[in-house]
């Protein structure tokens, strides 16, 4: 059993309260816990949130692995996503993404080595009518055509992303 | 449940009638028709409709149906693969998208011959496979723990483990991870499935991808013979199948029993069988010889032995372990209380008889409204189905208390009572529950201690007084041998005389060592803690004739009549104990006799033995025999990791008042002595009680 | 510009504003529905044949009757949003949310009045981060202005995964536990949320409610179609000039739609195919630009209106490339729970992926559509549908397409398809992939 540091356990305890059942908190205690590990979920982030929620650290993974957006693995400083679901690829999404893996010098799904940007792609992000879509931090970035691209990634390299 | 509402439905044209809500699958069953079925599981809570294998045609319902999602309403027209063509292609299809993945590996299955999805290809399947592309392939097989190996390319997602799991031993240890056709069961980053019953998901899982570690490559299903017995681990009596191979106990399986064990059985029962084979085991009579033991030929063994009970004149204390055979304790009576006119005995623990009139199924306590809990033992430790039985309750919405709260049970529908702990031997509880009108239960330390007094108490009507100095102590098994008052009274005694399975414990102290025996290898009766006299089988040929042979030619050493068969020497017993019931009614599924009028019949012997309290500091130590320990697991490595946890458990309003943390170090100090050990929060104790494992408190007691 | 009843006011006021929103009437609604007796909302709402925005176009009105009143059901009752929106296609709640947020709480408290519910949860998609933000801040502004009255609004994010759309898959997410569908009966009215009587609607559905109230009935009912009166937010997209959401009466025509609206096919460019309800649907063709865009209508024409969600797409795609390209969508998003869909899916995406490299052969074709055929109609929720609806759709309608990969062996758009290896998530190695599971 992990103890977390204290102030992490009142913040999930109060999203508890505010659930008819506390059990319901679980996602938003991941999300917090996600935030204080450096945007992924370690092993022991996991044991944190099961102490807060009360749950097993099994449940936490299992609940964590469930959903596209908890990082089960270490992911950059920045993240940048594109999505190539249809309208975004009828449109060009690809083109996009062959920019980016230029731009970046990495391919989807991995993390540059200087550990500054995990590049990714989404099913449709619900941008289809200003598709391209491109997601730097959470943040939509849209349209986003390949001559944007060069732009992007100097904005995201130099920390105003998000 | 009173008043069942009969409704008519029709399947594959045949016309049943059932009550109102039966499952469309079991309406079917009613009808002679089966319908096929893998994630389906009712012992596993509400219907997930995961594997579709169940699928069925019904009338006015476009869409085929998952059966035994649905419930059978009057008028109800189903038709099943046999009858409707489109839910036959429904079927063929779930196996065809099943099989898809699957590596088909039943040559090197342990499941191969009692595999249901074996089956029902065979039977509903398609006779080849269109899967052309290359299968997901896993490491394989995996530890999910030293005792279960997971096979991750067989497993067909029905759920069933991590259902029981979370839904049924609650404790949301095996989960599914990923989504999508990722979704694989797991354990919390690989660590092992610690926990009571983790067993059980071997037995539930349809196919070969959780097996047993130690059944693995053992046998194949037609090898096989499974001999139907009682559990003799603890109190509860689960009932058995005990899978023996050559004589070999290979496997322990579930005989669902409805009333007792409700098919689940806990790690201890399932897997403590390797005992048997434990290197330190009597298997010749031994004698002391200065400082070593010599094996003796059985006729010195047996003239050795009479000797010694006539040596003593008289001066004999019988020390049982409650473990001993209704047959075995009255024998053991019979030769040294009826031929030797010694009477003293230490009893294993005080069962009252009280307990008989508020008797009732250990399953009426997962119909209870509100179940009341007392004696700050853990339940799971003591009788790990009643845990079992006590979470289903909460699940159907029981209210569960730690606390004698007397209105409460009064405005109660369906209230029951279990002591967990000492507390007279049970007699207070059925105090409490007689002057409630409810069950009440106890839960002994031993796994036939109720049954072996009652047999001892019947052998004699000689009055016991305690023999000074003590001449001969015969120490009647190994959880007696393991007893530190008995061993103590070893210490004083002339000489002393020991049946029992290992030598280790024994060494130095017996004069004189006779093979014993395990519930696996014998013959006779049980009595577990509902009261329910169960029938104890042989599955295993034991290394050395049995108690009863052995001493049935001790007893005609000093003019005793008694026979070797467990079936004669029962009926003796039953004519004074049990109503003259006979051995042969003793059945395979036991059922139990109807409560009786309470009145005094005083308990013979001393209670002795662990769990007392001492006074700690602000808090009271209250200290419980784990379930995984005593002479049988000691034996078992694959045991080893389920071994208790050095935690001291408190409720959470002491914690507080403490300022203690769930899951912090704390120290423990009580008479000089102190311990380090982690807190944890526990709802099923009484205020200022701090419970802690005999393993970790041995410096905190006396 | 005809009348809104959703989006009305957005382009002139910033109606994410209490103030701004109450200028033009908002919440009035929420007065006339606090003044009548609950019953009577569920008659309204019944009479007006509100039907769901959701996808599946159920009468509101019918669902709200579902619900126990407080008498006969045993705890609480729930009213869930469903703002999980990720219907490929789909982006008009986004702007719902975004633009319109109070009209939408205002929906959800009538809606909580109709039912006597004191709890109203909004499951929002995780990655609609800030319009979690917008409507958060609405939430509490109304909160604070006392509008909420003793009715307790919780907005809760997702956190990617389609199917927590599906009503109760969303149902376990927002439990706490993986969101994989709950089989039905119980249906959530009866037995919804925590297993208590539960209101789930999606996020338009919800914002339309007041207009019927402001309107009346006959107001509300000469907009739209007979069977399906009113507005609804059609989102078009794909290779169209004007892409975006338009508020239109419902029964508006595929031709006006992307014509008129839309300004037409991008560059001028031919239509060849039309998706009129979001990726999960059966695609159309050309020749049936006339068919109006109502539940019955889609349906009568051989497809769904399912989210509004127009995806237009022009000649130069491959329909085998993008058949593949939503079939990876699919096997990315099922939940794993039952065996047709977690299993056919990625059959079918190995199908498809052979054909669409020109490996595949005329058996590979057929038994394609076979896999197809057998996972329709057996899986636990729609999704197993979906997933062959779009992509069955796609072989018989384009069904030369296919049979040219095969017999030439190669996909004839020759590495010119507007689609060509467009490369999806479930392609890479995403998070919690097993080491030993190749994706
Ligand atoms: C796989 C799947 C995804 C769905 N996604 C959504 C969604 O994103 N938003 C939504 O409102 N309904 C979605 N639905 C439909 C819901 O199950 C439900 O029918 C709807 O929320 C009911 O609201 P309505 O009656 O107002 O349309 C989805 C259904 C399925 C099977
Ligand atoms: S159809 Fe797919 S998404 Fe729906 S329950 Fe089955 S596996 Fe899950
Ligand atoms: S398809 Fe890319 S945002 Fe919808």
């Amino acid at each position: 059993m992990r103890i977390p540091p204290a102030d992490y356990v009142e913040e999930v305890h109060r999203l508890r309260a505010r659930y008819p059942r506390g059990r319901s908190a679980i996602m938003g205690a991941l999300r917090l816990a996600q935030r204080r590990h450096k945007g992924w979920l370690p092993p022991e982030a996991l044991e944190e949130v099961a102490y807060a929620m009360d749950v097993t650290p099994a449940h936490a993974q299992a609940v964590a692995s469930f959903y596209d957006m908890y990082n089960l693995e270490p992911v950059g400083r920045h993240i940048v996503e594109v999505c190539t679901n249809l309208s975004c690829a009828l449109v060009g999404a690809q083109q996009v993404v062959d920019a980016l893996e230029e731009q970046l010098g990495i391919p989807p799904g991995e993390t540059s080595d200087d550990g500054e940007v995990t590049f990714r792609l989404v099913e449709c992000a619900g941008g289809c009518g200003s598709a391209p879509v491109v997601i730097v931090d959470g943040r939509y970035k849209e349209p986003t055509r390949p001559e944007d691209v060069p732009g992007l990634v100097e904005q995201v390299r130099s920390g105003a992303g998000g | 449940m009173s008043s069942v509402e009969l409704v008519t439905v029709t399947i594959d044209g045949v016309e049943v009638q059932v009550p109102k809500g039966t499952g469309v699958v079991e309406t079917a069953a009613a009808a002679g028709i089966e319908i096929p079925v893998f994630c389906y599981e009712p012992r596993l809570g509400p219907p997930v409709g995961a594997c579709r294998m169940c699928l069925v045609e019904v009338e006015g319902i476009p869409k085929l149906q998952t059966g035994y999602t649905m419930t059978a309403t009057d008028g109800l027209v189903v038709r099943t693969a046999a009858a409707s063509e489109r839910a036959a292609d429904g079927q063929e299809a779930t196996l065809e998208f099943i099989l898809v993945n699957h590596p088909l590996d039943c040559p090197v299955c342990d499941k191969g011959g009692e595999c249901p999805l074996q089956d029902l290809t065979f039977r509903w399947g398609p006779g080849n496979t269109r899967m052309r592309f290359p299968k997901l392939t896993m490491d394989k097989p995996i530890p999910v723990s030293p005792l279960i190996a997971l096979d991750r390319e067989r497993c067909i997602l029905c759920y069933r483990c991590t259902r029981f799991s979370s839904d049924v031993a609650e404790d949301g240890q095996l989960v599914a991870r990923n989504r999508g056709a990722r979704s694989v069961i797991a354990t919390f980053e690989d660590e092992p499935y610690r926990g009571r019953f983790s067993g059980n998901v071997i037995e539930l899982c349809p196919v070969g991808a959780l097996t047993s570690t130690t059944y693995r490559f053992d046998a194949r299903p037609w090898e096989i013979q499974n001999v139907p017995s009682v559990c003799g681990m603890c109190p509860v009596g689960c009932n058995i199948a005990a899978t023996t191979r050559e004589g070999r106990v290979k496997r322990i399986l579930s005989r669902n029993h409805p009333e007792v064990d409700g098919g689940w059985l806990c790690d201890k029962g399932r897997f403590a069988y390797g005992h048997l084979a434990a290197p330190d085991r009597v298997v010749d009579p031994l004698v002391r010889r200065a400082r070593r033991y010599d094996e003796l030929s059985w006729d010195e063994a047996i003239d050795e032995a009479v000797g010694m009970l006539q040596a003593a004149e008289g001066r004999i204390v019988t020390a049982l372990s409650g473990s001993e055979t209704v047959e075995l304790a009255y024998a053991l009576g019979k030769i040294v209380r009826q031929g030797l006119g010694s009477d003293c005995a230490v009893l294993p623990e005080e069962v009252s008889t009280e307990l008989d009139a508020a008797r009732a199924p250990l399953s009426r306590i997962g119909q209870a409204d509100v179940v009341v809990i007392l004696g700050d033992e853990p339940v799971a430790e003591r009788a790990p189905i009643v845990d079992l039985w006590v979470r289903l309750a909460r699940r159907n919405g029981a209210e569960i208390l730690y606390d004698l709260d007397e209105a409460r049970i009064r405005s109660a529908e369906r209230p029951v009572l279990i002591w967990s702990g000492e507390g007279r031997g049970g007699a207070e509880v059925a105090r409490l529950a007689t002057s409630f009108g409810c069950p009440g239960y106890f839960l002994p330390r031993t796994a036939n201690g109720r049954g072996a007094a009652d047999a001892w108490a019947a052998s004699s009507d000689g009055e016991a007084e305690n023999p000074d100095p003590i001449g001969l102590l015969i120490i009647s098994g190994d959880e007696a041998a393991a007893n530190p008052y008995v061993r103590a009274m070893a210490e004083r005694a002339e000489a002393v005389l020991a049946i029992a399975m290992f030598r280790r414990p024994l060494a130095g102290i017996a004069d004189l060592i006779l093979p014993g025996t395990s519930y696996l290898e014998r013959d006779g009766t049980y009595v577990n803690l509902e009261g329910r006299l169960q029938r104890l089988r042989r599955a295993s040929i034991p290394p050395a004739p049995d108690e009863l042979a052995v001493l049935s030619r001790i007893g005609a050493g000093i003019g005793v009549e008694l026979s070797p068969y467990p079936s004669l020497v029962f009926d003796e017993v039953s004519a004074i104990a049990f109503g003259g019931r006979p051995y042969g009614e003793v059945g395979e599924e036991a059922e139990l006799p109807q409560p009786v009028p309470a009145g005094q019949v005083p308990a013979p012997g001393t209670e002795t033995g662990p769990g007392e309290r001492v006074e700690g500091p602000g808090l009271r130590l209250v200290t419980y025999k784990p379930l995984f320990s005593g002479p049988a697991v000691e034996r078992v490595s694959e045991l080893e990791f389920q071994r208790p946890e050095p935690d001291v458990e408190l409720t959470p309003d002491d914690a507080q008042r403490l300022g203690v943390l769930n899951g912090q170090e704390v120290t423990i100090r009580s008479n000089g002595t102190t311990v380090q050990l982690r807190a944890r929060l526990a709802e099923d104790l009484s205020r200022g009680a701090a419970r802690i494992a005999e393993d970790f408190a041995a410096g905190l007691e006396g | 510009m005809a009348e809104l009843t959703v989006l009305t006011g957005v382009e002139t006021r910033d109606l994410t504003k209490l103030d701004e929103y109450r200028a033009i009437g908002g919440y009035g609604a929420l007065e006339l529905a606090r003044e009548m007796e609950p019953q009577q909302i569920v008659e309204t709402v019944t009479e007006a044949t509100l039907r769901g925005r959701g996808g599946a176009g159920f009468p509101m009105g019918r669902k709200l009757s579902l619900v126990p009143p407080p008498e006969k059901r045993p705890g609480p009752a729930y009213v869930v949003a469903n703002a999980d929106e990720s219907e490929p296609g789909s982006f008009k709640d986004r702007e719902i949310l975004s633009r319109a947020p109070h009209r939408f709480i205002e929906g959800c408290l009538i809606a909580a009045h109709a039912i006597q519910s004191q709890n109203v949860f909004v499951y929002i998609r995780g990655e609609y981060l800030a319009e979690y933000e917008v409507l958060n801040g609405a939430v509490e502004e109304a909160r604070d202005a006392g509008v909420l009255g003793d009715v307790d609004v919780l907005v809760h994010r997702g956190a990617g995964a389609y199917i927590c759309g599906e009503e109760t898959a969303l149902l376990e997410s927002l439990e706490g536990d993986r969101g994989q569908p709950r089989p039905r009966p119980p249906f959530p009215p009866v037995a919804g949320l925590y297993m208590e009587a539960t209101l789930i609607n999606n996020v338009q559905t919800l914002a339309s409610v007041p207009a019927i109230l402001q309107l009346g009935v006959e107001r509300y009912k000469e907009l739209g179609a007979e069977s399906a009166p009113g507005t609804v937010v059609y989102s078009l997209s794909g290779n169209v000039n004007r892409p975006g959401n338009y508020e239109l009466p419902l029964g508006t025509t595929l031709r006006e739609l992307i014509f008129e609206h839309g300004h037409g096919v991008a560059e001028g460019r031919a239509l060849k195919a039309i998706i009129p309800g979001g990726s999960s649907v059966p695609v159309f063709t050309p020749d049936q630009l006339d068919v109006a865009l109502d539940f019955d209508s889609v349906q009568a024409a051989g497809s769904y209106l399912g989210s509004a969600a127009i995806i237009v797409v022009d000649e130069r795609a491959c329909m085998v490339q993008l058949a593949l390209r939503a079939e990876k969508f699919y096997m990315h998003e099922s939940c794993g729970k039952c065996t047709p869909c977690r299993e056919g899916t990625r059959w079918l995406v190995q199908l498809l992926e052979k054909i669409e490299a020109g490996d595949g052969t005329q058996d590979d074709f057929d038994l394609f559509v076979d896999v197809c055929d057998r996972i329709e109609g057996k899986s636990l929720c729609a999704l197993g549908d979906f997933a062959v609806w779009c992509v069955a759709s796609y072989a018989e309608k384009f069904r030369d397409e296919f049979q040219r990969h095969i017999d030439e062996g190669r996909c004839p758009f020759g590495g010119h398809s507007s689609v060509d290896g467009v490369v999806a998530p479930s392609d890479q190695h995403t998070h919690s992939a097993m080491a030993e599971v190749p994706a």
